[in-house]
C-alpha cells in the first residue's frame, strides 16, 4: 500500500475516545436542537406580535403534563442506569432499566394522545387559532421524537436480549442514551414555554 | 450503592423538585417579566443538569464541549435578530 495514502490517528485526538457513532449522534442532536429552537422562536415571535394570546393554564391540563414531565425525567434516570449497568457488566440490569424506559416512553405517548383527544373534542384543533397551531406543531414534533425513541429502545432491548452487549461492548447503549436524554432535555424547554409561560 | 447511582438519583430528585417549583411559579401573582425570567432560569438549570450529568458532557473533551455549546449563543442571537422589531411595533 502506498504510504502516502494511509491516515494516522493523532495521539491527542480532539474527540478523545468518542466513537464515530457517538459523534454522529451529537451532530444529530445539535441539528435537531436547532430545529426545535426554530419552532420555539417562531412561536415566541408570533406570541410577541399578537394582540391577545390565551393563558395556557385555562386551556391545557397543566397537572397532567407536569406528571408527564416527571415521567420523562424518571425515564432519563432509568436510561442512565441502563448504561451504568452494562458498563459494570450487569446484563440483567441493562434489560430491566431499558424495559422501564420503554414503558415510560409508551406511557408518555399514551398520556399525550389522551390530552390531544380531549383537546380536539373540546374544539381546540390545530386550525382553531395561532396559539393552537403553535401548540400542536411543537408538541407533536416532540411526540414524534419520543415515538422514534421508543422504537429505537425496542431495537436495542431486542439486541440486549440476544446478549449482544457486555462490559466491553456498550457503545450502542450510550448512543441511544444520548438521543433519549435529548428528548427529555427538549421537553423541559417545551413544557416551560408552551405550558407554563 | 455506587457513587454514580447516588449522583443519578440526586439529579432526578433535583429535577423533580425544580419541576414542582416551576409549576408553583406559574401560579404566582408576580410581574410577567419576573415570572418568565424565573421559569427560563429553572428550565435552563434543568437542561444543563440533564446534559452535564445524564449525557456525561462533563467527561467529554474540550473540542466536543465547544461543538455542543457554540450553537446555544448562536440560537439566542438568532432569536434577537428575528424579534428585534417587536417592541417598536406599538411605537410607530
Amino acid at each position: 500500500m502506498n504510504q502516502q495514502n494511509t491516515i494516522s490517528i493523532p495521539a491527542n485526538d480532539p474527540f478523545g475516545k468518542a466513537t464515530n457513532g457517538k459523534l454522529g449522534m451529537w451532530l444529530l442532536i445539535i441539528v435537531d436542537g436547532l430545529s426545535f429552537a426554530g419552532l420555539l422562536i417562531a412561536g415566541a415571535a408570533l406570541r410577541a406580535s399578537s394582540d391577545s394570546w390565551p393563558i395556557a393554564g385555562e386551556l391545557l391540563n397543566i397537572p397532567l403534563t407536569a406528571f408527564n414531565t416527571f415521567l420523562l425525567i424518571c425515564t432519563s434516570f432509568t436510561m442512565v442506569m441502563a448504561l451504568s449497568s452494562i458498563q459494570r457488566g450487569d446484563e440483567r440490569g441493562l434489560k430491566t432499566y431499558l424495559l422501564y424506559t420503554l414503558l415510560g416512553g409508551v406511557l408518555f405517548l399514551g398520556i399525550q394522545a389522551w390530552e390531544y383527544y380531549h383537546l380536539i373534542h373540546g374544539g381546540f384543533t390545530i386550525s382553531s387559532s395561532m396559539y393552537a397551531s403553535t401548540f400542536y406543531v411543537t408538541t407533536c414534533f416532540h411526540g414524534l421524537h419520543v415515538f422514534s425513541g421508543v422504537i429505537y429502545i425496542s431495537c436495542i432491548l431486542w439486541q440486549a436480549m440476544q446478549g449482544k452487549y457486555s462490559a466491553d461492548n456498550w457503545d450502542h447503549v450510550e448512543i441511544l442514551g444520548l438521543f433519549w436524554h435529548f428528548v427529555d432535555l427538549v421537553w423541559i424547554l417545551v413544557f416551560t414555554i408552551i405550558y407554563l409561560i | 450503592m455506587d457513587k454514580n447511582k447516588q449522583l443519578y438519583i440526586k439529579t432526578a430528585i433535583i429535577l423533580a423538585i425544580l419541576t414542582v417549583l416551576e409549576i408553583g411559579i406559574s401560579y404566582l401573582t408576580i410581574s410577567r417579566m419576573g415570572q418568565i425570567v424565573l421559569l427560563m432560569t429553572f428550565a435552563i438549570t434543568k437542561m444543563m443538569l440533564v446534559a452535564w450529568i445524564y449525557m456525561h458532557v462533563q467527561h467529554e473533551t474540550k473540542t466536543l464541549k465547544w461543538i455542543i455549546f457554540i450553537p446555544i449563543p448562536a440560537g439566542i442571537l438568532f432569536t434577537i435578530a428575528l424579534m428585534y422589531d417587536i417592541p417598536f411595533r406599538w411605537v410607530v
